[in-house]
């Protein structure tokens, strides 16, 4: 089977592409995109071009953002309209907006100013996760240049529009990486999610029409007006297009956040990071952080980092950070650390998933320490079921899939890891 | 009342401890709060300055006693009770004295497996504490924290809410807590890029204090 990312190997980057110090407004140039969208199109044109590209969220889920900017409603000049900018980045296995922000900060706030046009939004909210201070720094000052500059702020150059980008600190909260949360936490409220409908289109932050993109997917944005919705379209993975950046972690020889067309082989992205360390065989692949299925090392030939061929293999795309784990990786002891993250980070808000996480959390505990029994995992997998689709947002849903995935998966480590029957199973006739 | 009512399963917190900071101290300078204003005009009502708010007062106090949360509610003009919220849902925010500096160690998936706990247990045995206390003179809290978001430079951990220190050996920790010993804190550290590596031959950026290649195998496998 073919890769879909074509000649990736000739790839030429467009996110973080390869120039010295690009973090710097003086390097980075004179937000040419942002000139040609204001001067070329509508805002309507700029939702068009955008939709016609096919860019997909970034952040997990994988919407398309053209379409979610048409669901704002009309202008109402009485009515305030918002943009969020979500870089609460929290999925673990994820830290590809972290790079963003420290070596290309001007892009997203490009992308977050022609979006801001697109939608007809005076204002941006850019919610980073407290954990990232020194991002936020950078951002900071990157941000005042850019207002200096008059590239943000009132009538943009000579443009006359006007958009401002403000700045929110986090302070730890998994949650807030979900957008009715991350609108609770903006509001100066706990991040507990809000029951949709109404969705933040109709009624987001302090109930005015608000439109939440990641990080990641604003930063596609500008290279989608420079050079074209056909040129973003052709780049990878037809139903996923355009540049992907790939977070590596676990067991490779060479770690790290990897920019390549989507569509990638996972068995291509294994020997671009050189290969698994100290030359131990594969075990098990987690495509996408935390929340997506685990994959097994016999699961992976042929599949490509895009939403069709990852859910043909019974997975997902996620966030598109990929943890490989070698042979010696004992997969319940890897269970019972995403349980605990789960347990640790539900809000609470919710009955099923606030204990729903925690009894996960004990049963794995107790089979990884040696006194759980067999048919703690089907209990295990019984509560996966109460759990799913029971709760105000997916938090639950993130936290059953890993379990049931990993269980289904991987029993044979589960059971090896079990109290064995107490009565005998051989029973012989006298 | 009802028995449980009286004796809750859980310990409740003390609902009014002894203050930890005077009168005098509870103030926000006019520069703070300038500061504040300019947050509070950001946003269409004040409540959105809370978290800004908590940061500075954490910045200058240390820590959020009620007495603190009372301040920010008073200068916000918003209930305590919505401070206090806000304050005991983040886990950023100490509501209990640390200690001077805060060990926060990632210990999620990526980090678990290339030795966050090797790292976490070499800092306990090391300092004598358990994760989640501090040492006796007041210097070092050790904290387990999820996901920090520097998979590829795993283990790692945050110093402080502040700087991020990567690719953890026993050399390289022993290191750390000298330097924060006697004060210094460590600087910003940019981590190459692989494909820099290739394109580029290295960090992309000239300005950071430090930088970590990848052109080698990841440190973490010494920690074993």
């Amino acid at each position: 089977m073919a890769a879909k990312a074509g000649n990736w190997q000739s790839y030429k980057r467009v996110l973080l592409p390869p120039v010295r110090d690009l973090h710097r407004l003086s390097v980075y140039g004179d937000y040419g995109a942002l000139r040609k969208a204001l001067a070329r199109y509508s805002p309507k044109e700029v939702t068009e071009i955008v939709k016609a590209s096919g860019l997909k969220g970034r952040g997990g889920a994988g919407f398309p953002t053209g379409l979610k900017w048409s669901f704002m409603p009309p202008v109402d000049p009485d009515v305030p309209r918002f943009l969020c900018c979500n870089g609460d980045e929290s999925e673990p296995g994820t830290y590809k907006d972290r790079q963003l922000m420290e070596f290309n900060p001007h892009q997203i706030f490009e992308g977050i100013l022609i979006s801001n046009y697109a939608i007809s939004a005076k204002a941006c909210y850019l919610y980073i996760r407290g954990e990232f201070a020194d991002w936020i720094t950078l951002m900071e000052e990157e941000l005042d240049k850019a207002y200096a500059a008059n590239f943000v702020g009132e009538n943009i150059m000579g443009s006359g529009f006007s958009a401002d980008i403000i700045l929110h600190k986090g302070a730890g909260a998994y949650i807030c990486g979900e957008e009715t949360s991350l609108m609770e936490s903006l509001e100066g409220k706990r991040a507990y999610p809000r029951i949709k409908p109404p969705f933040p289109a109709q009624s987001g932050i302090w109930g005015y029409p608000t439109t939440i993109n990641n990080a990641d997917t604003l930063a596609c944005v500008p290279p989608i007006i420079a050079h074209g919705a056909e040129w973003f379209a052709a780049i990878g993975a037809p139903d996923h297009p355009g540049p992907l950046l790939y977070g590596i972690s676990g067991h490779v020889n060479r770690p790290g956040v990897y920019e390549y067309p989507s569509g990638m082989l996972i068995t291509d992205l294994l020997e671009v990071a050189h290969g698994m360390r100290a030359d131990k065989k594969l075990k098990a692949v987690v495509p996408g952080g935390a929340s997506v299925p685990v994959l097994r090392a016999d699961m992976i030939d042929g599949v490509t980092m895009d939403a069709n061929s990852l859910r043909a293999a019974g997975s997902m795309l996620g966030t598109a950070g990929l943890l490989f784990l070698d042979e010696d990786t004992d997969m319940v002891s890897f269970l019972r650390r995403v349980t605990r993250f789960y347990h640790h980070e539900s809000c609470g808000q919710c009955t099923p998933c606030r204990d729903g996480t925690g009894w996960m959390e004990n049963l794995v505990t107790r089979i990884d320490e040696g006194q759980g029994n067999t048919r703690d995992l089907d209990l295990l997998l019984d509560l996966c079921d109460q759990m799913e689709g029971r709760t105000v947002c997916a938090l639950a849903d993130a936290a059953a899939w890993p379990v049931r995935n990993t269980i289904k998966r991987f029993r044979a480590d589960f059971e090896a890891k079990c109290r064995k029957a107490i009565w005998a199973t051989e029973t012989k006739a006298a | 009342m009802a028995d449980f009512i009286k004796n809750p399963v859980v310990a409740l917190p003390d609902r009014d401890p002894a203050p930890h900071f005077s009168e005098e101290e509870l103030i926000f300078t006019a520069e703070e709060k300038v500061r504040i204003a300019r947050w509070v005009a950001q946003y269409p009502t004040p409540d959105g300055a809370v978290m800004w708010t908590l940061w500075l007062a954490q910045e200058k106090f240390g820590f959020l006693p009620p007495e603190v949360l009372r301040l920010v509610a008073a200068e916000l003009g918003i209930p305590y009770a919505q401070v206090y919220g806000v304050a005991t849902f983040y886990t950023q925010y100490f509501k209990e004295k640390k200690g001077r500096y805060v060990l926060d160690v990632c210990t999620c998936f990526s980090c678990q497996f290339t030795g966050g706990y090797d790292v976490l247990h070499y800092l306990e045995k090391k300092l004598g504490v358990h994760a989640g206390e501090t040492t006796p003179d007041g210097c070092f809290t050790i904290q387990e924290v999820e996901c920090l978001g520097a998979c590829g430079s795993a283990p790692m951990l945050q110093v402080s809410n502040g700087p991020y220190v990567y690719c953890l050996t026993p050399a390289k920790i022993d290191a750390l807590l000298d330097a924060l010993k006697a004060g210094r804190m460590p600087g910003f550290t940019s981590v190459t890029l692989p494909q820099d590596e290739d394109e580029m031959g290295g960090n992309r950026r000239t300005d950071a204090d430090a930088s970590i290649s990848y052109s080698t195998m990841p440190i973490a496998e010494q920690t074993r």
